[in-house]
């Protein structure tokens, strides 16, 4: 029989779970280890409803991964950009969205869903000029012109 | 809810105080539980102090460090105010330690522990994200004492309180063992985690992550291993005073076991062998005079198991066994010495069985020693070698010849393969044979046990004396063993010619067949045996063939020459023997046999012609010298055969014999064919002689080293040296070979002791006269030691030849010392044909 157990989400939203499923997050587990099973809700106090029930949906697909905790492993890892299709789909999200489930997954201690979300948010950023990428993540320019060509100027090398 | 009581992410001071009461609630009432809000909280209190926005702006102090790049992790604030914590912690713990001593110390310092690094993993775990980001940075970066959370509890644990209390906890240790070791129950169960704890307290300086016994060594194992010796002096030498070394002994060894016990029950493993060495230099090493003394006086009282157990504790200390080893090799040789002393009074009549069990009795009993009490240990099976090899060679027996030993013993196999009354069973018999080749293997003059064997073999053989052809080969392939092929080469020629001989004889029956008169008279049948293997000689006595006999003789001779041409047969007489008829006794209706010698046959005949005859009359026709004839007749008188005249007298010019009618026997067969003793005293003193002459020839091989001599042979067992040398195109003129003379002289010698398997081939030149050609001698060169040195100091190397200081015993100094070796100091660079070679085989 598979256990469940139940989370709170910051938004009051209770959402039941498989134990193995929610223990892909290092937060859970060592809490279950740490306090035993209590038939309470858990309270998740910085994920919203939405976000815990999009970071429960990877955790579910990703529930049978080998832990990934080898040294090597997470290198190669880092290394490359490349996201399996899954994730890919489950990344097509609004930004805003995005960037939930990166704060979510660095809080609820899931790396590999971190590592997915960064991943996703560098392709965003490859091949993009800074300009593109300002655009693409709204951010405004603060730099004076000056400023900016000084910084140009220092990593000249870097452009070629 | 909870996220009312999360404090203001922005805000240090809310955020530690909200964060404090979390640990300290962990840290002093975990046992209450732990409830998932306080939990969830403080995790989340400390993720959100590390990712507030502060983060984005940093703290002035961080911007002065100026080596972060990038965002700056936060966290550095809520790690030191945690340290601060501990110090604060730790150091009450310290204060209530000092209310305590010894044992509730221990107890307290357990519970303290166990409580501690429960909490430091519960705290750890809470602290994660701290460990993830701005400690695993810091650590990124190169910074020291920067350690996770849980190490970080364990470092405080260390500073601000073992390195304070460690002493008195190790007091309240030893304490407890010494009462252990006292014989009282203590409950090992608390140093067992007192041993823990230490060993957890070891950090690699240089990896945070990895641990090391640096602090369990020096605080725990030092003074453990000193206490230990200090109360093992105490006990040991209040024990050696007032009581037994043997009760020592047993005592030691209760000891050692206990102490190994005391590691497996509580300690560390990595304890074992400091404290086994500490044990062993304390028990056994500072007592071991004393114990090596005892040693005489139980191997006097053959006190076995205490023998064993002084070798156990003596062997668990270096260079330990060394001296017993002297003590055991002189005391088996005083054993066997004495032993022989008892028996060796039988003087020349000893008999040889008697004399090879004695021998055997001692070499049993102390191999039986070796075994049980000494492990079989090979440098006592060494001692008892060298010991063995002593008294085997040089007791009081041998004081009359050195080569008593190898003549006494080739005596008794005879007398075990010879024919007999009482033939020992076959398995009885390939024990004893076995037996004699223990007792082979010490003996040095493998030589003069070879001569006699061949010699009694010979006899075995030719006069179908042999028990058993299993036991003869047996024995055989056991010397060959022992001395490899050439030193049995002829014992197993002469088997052949046994052989050889027996088809000899049929076809000669068949061949006579084919004669027009077949039917002699006479059954005959004769051995041809190879000269060169068969120990025998022939006759040094002239001889008239009887006339009845010359027929048969000559017609063997024609066969014999028919089937080989050139081959000479010469006939030992001494040897051939054959049975007579006397059908002229007046007592008996079944006539009585006669069996004698050739020598005595031709004697009896003559009375075939009349009744007395004068001994010249005997002599002339019969041709034979004194020597033979005399006996011949002696026996006859002996047995009523002849009668002599005067009656009483020996046989000589003067007197006459006159055969005697009324001769009487019980028996129909009458054996008159006997070996008088004079006769079996020469033979054995012309065995004597045969080695003498053997050695010398190869003594007259004088050795020329020459350039490149570097090493020469330590052989200080048993072996037999085969020289073989080659005449070269100089004659026989006294020479010595030059460079380029075609006279390259090769000695080859090899031992036949396994342990000294190489063989040294030299070249050498010769120095002897004789026929050209390929000549192989062999002696023996047994404890010949010949030292080399590389500056050509032959001076030396004939000093070891001659004075034999170190070479066993004086006896193969006796035979080097009759030939002259010359040594000559060679010039370099001339005679590049006298290179020395050692090869290891």
């Amino acid at each position: 029989m598979v256990s469940q157990i139940k989370l709170m989400s910051s938004d009051q939203a209770t959402i039941v779970v498989d134990k193995e499923v929610a223990e892909r997050s290092v937060l859970i587990k060592n809490m279950l280890e740490d306090v035993g099973e209590v038939d309470e809700a858990i309270p998740i106090p910085n994920v919203n409803e939405a976000v815990l029930k999009k970071v429960i949906e990877w955790c579910e697909h990703h529930k049978g991964d080998a832990p990934a905790t080898n040294e090597d492993e997470s290198d190669s890892r880092k290394r490359s950009t490349d996201i399996e299709e899954w994730d890919q789909k489950f990344m097509q999200v609004d930004q805003e969205m995005l960037f939930e489930i990166i704060l979510a997954a660095n809080y609820l201690d899931i790396k590999p869903l971190l590592d997915v979300g960064c991943k996703t948010v560098a392709n965003m950023i490859k091949g993009k000029s800074p300009e593109e990428i300002r655009k693409t993540f709204n951010i405004q320019n603060d730099f004076t012109p000056e400023e900016e060509e000084q910084i140009r100027r220092e990593n000249e090398w870097a452009e070629e | 809810m909870m996220t009312m009581s999360t404090p203001n992410r922005e805000d240090l001071q809310a955020t530690w105080s909200y964060l404090e009461q979390g640990v300290e609630k962990i840290m002093r009432d975990l046992n209450s539980g732990m409830d998932m809000n306080t939990y969830m909280g403080v995790y989340t209190a400390v993720h959100n102090f590390c990712t507030s926005q502060r983060a984005v702006s940093a703290s002035p102090a961080l911007q002065q460090a100026g080596v972060h790049r990038g965002a700056h992790l936060l966290g550095e604030d809520l790690y030191n105010n945690l340290i601060g914590y501990l110090t604060r912690h730790l150091s009450g713990l310290k204060q209530e330690s000092q209310k305590h001593a010894d044992e509730t110390l221990l107890q307290f310092y357990i519970k303290e522990w166990d409580r501690y690094t429960t909490a430091a993993k519960f705290i750890n775990h809470l602290f994660r994200y701290l460990n993830r980001h701005w400690v695993k940075r810091e650590m990124d970066e190169g910074k020291k004492n920067i350690y996770d959370v849980y190490t970080l509890h364990l470092v405080r644990w260390k500073v601000d309180l073992f390195d304070d209390v460690q002493k008195h906890v190790m007091d309240g240790v030893l304490k407890l063992v010494e009462k252990q070791r006292n014989g009282e129950t203590i409950e090992t169960a608390m140093v067992k985690s007192i041993v823990d704890s230490f060993v957890s307290l070891g950090l690699d300086e240089n990896d945070s992550t990895k641990s090391t016994l640096d602090v369990y060594r020096k605080f725990f194992e030092f003074p453990f291993l000193e206490a230990t010796t200090a109360y093992y002096q105490i006990e040991s030498k209040q024990f050696v005073a007032e009581n037994s070394v043997v009760e020592y002994m047993k005592k030691a060894e209760v000891r050692l076991a206990e102490e190994q016990n005391r590691v497996q029950m509580y300690l560390h493993p990595d304890i074992s062998a400091p404290l086994m060495k500490t044990c062993e230099r304390v028990l056994i090493q500072e007592h071991a005079a004393l114990l090596r003394e005892e040693f005489q006086v139980l191997l006097d009282n053959d006190r076995q198991s205490d023998l064993q157990r002084m070798y156990n504790l003596l062997s668990r200390i270096p260079d330990g066994l060394d001296p017993l080893r002297t003590k055991f090799e002189a005391h088996v040789r005083r054993a066997g010495l004495s032993a022989v002393d008892k028996i060796a009074d039988g003087g020349e009549s000893l008999e040889p069985k008697i004399y090879v069990d004695a021998l055997l009795e001692v070499h049993t009993q102390y191999q039986n020693l070796v075994n049980t009490a000494f492990k079989g240990e090979a440098e006592f099976v060494r001692s008892l070698d060298n010991a063995c090899r002593e008294f085997v060679n040089r007791n009081k027996v041998c004081k009359s010849a050195s080569t008593k030993s190898p003549e006494l013993l080739a005596k008794y196999a005879d007398s075990l393969l010879r024919k007999s009354a009482k033939s020992a069973e076959e398995a009885d018999l390939e024990s004893k044979l076995t037996a004699i080749m223990t007792v082979f293997k010490y003996v040095e003059d493998k030589d003069v046990f070879q001569k006699f064997y061949s010699k009694m073999l010979a006899k075995r053989l030719v006069n179908f004396l042999s028990a058993s052809d299993d036991a003869e080969t047996s024995m055989i392939g056991k010397l060959k063993e022992a001395c490899g092929f050439e030193y049995t080469n002829k014992l197993q020629r002469m088997f052949q010619d046994m052989q050889i001989s027996k088809d000899l004889n049929d076809s000669y029956q068949i061949w006579l067949k084919s004669k027009p008169d077949n039917g002699t008279a006479v059954d005959f049948s004769c051995q041809v045996l190879g000269t060169s293997f068969w120990p025998l000689n022939p006759p040094n006595t002239p001889f008239n063939i009887p006339e009845v006999i010359v027929q048969t003789y000559s017609r063997f001779v024609d066969f014999y020459n028919e089937k080989h041409t050139g081959r000479k047969l010469t006939w030992l007489w001494h040897l051939c023997k054959g049975d007579l008829k006397a059908n002229y006794c007046k007592n008996t209706k079944v006539p009585y046999t006669f069996q004698v010698s050739t020598y005595q046959m031709a004697i009896l005949l003559l009375f075939n012609d009349q009744l007395t005859i004068s001994y010249e009359a005997i002599e002339n026709t019969v041709g034979l010298n004194k020597d033979f004839l005399d006996p011949s007749l002696v026996v006859f008188v002996k047995a009523k055969v002849l009668t002599i005249s005067p009656s009483n007298a020996k046989p000589g010019p003067g007197t006459t014999f006159t055969l005697n009618t009324d001769f009487r026997s019980k028996k129909i067969r009458v054996n008159l064919n006997m070996a008088v003793r004079a006769e079996q005293k020469q033979e054995i003193e012309e065995t004597h002689k045969t080695i003498e002459e053997d050695r010398k020839l190869l003594m007259q091989v004088s050795f020329d080293f020459s350039v490149g001599c570097r090493g020469f042979v330590s052989h200080s067992d048993a072996t037999v040296c085969d020289c073989t040398y080659h005449e070269g195109t100089q004659g026989h003129e006294a020479c010595r070979p030059r460079a380029g003379d075609n006279c390259t002289n090769t000695v080859t010698i090899y031992s036949q002791n396994p342990r000294h398997q190489e063989v040294h081939r030299h070249s050498v030149g010769e120095r002897i006269s004789g026929a050209s050609g390929r000549r192989t001698f062999r002696l023996p060169c047994l404890g010949m030691r010949i030292i080399h040195r590389s500056n050509g100091e032959f001076d030396e190397v004939s000093r070891y030849f001659f004075s034999g200081d170190n070479c066993y015993g004086s006896v193969q100094c006796v035979k080097f010392s009759r030939c002259h070796f010359s040594f000559r100091r060679a010039g370099v660079a001339d005679e590049k044909g006298c290179l020395m070679d050692v090869i290891t085989a």
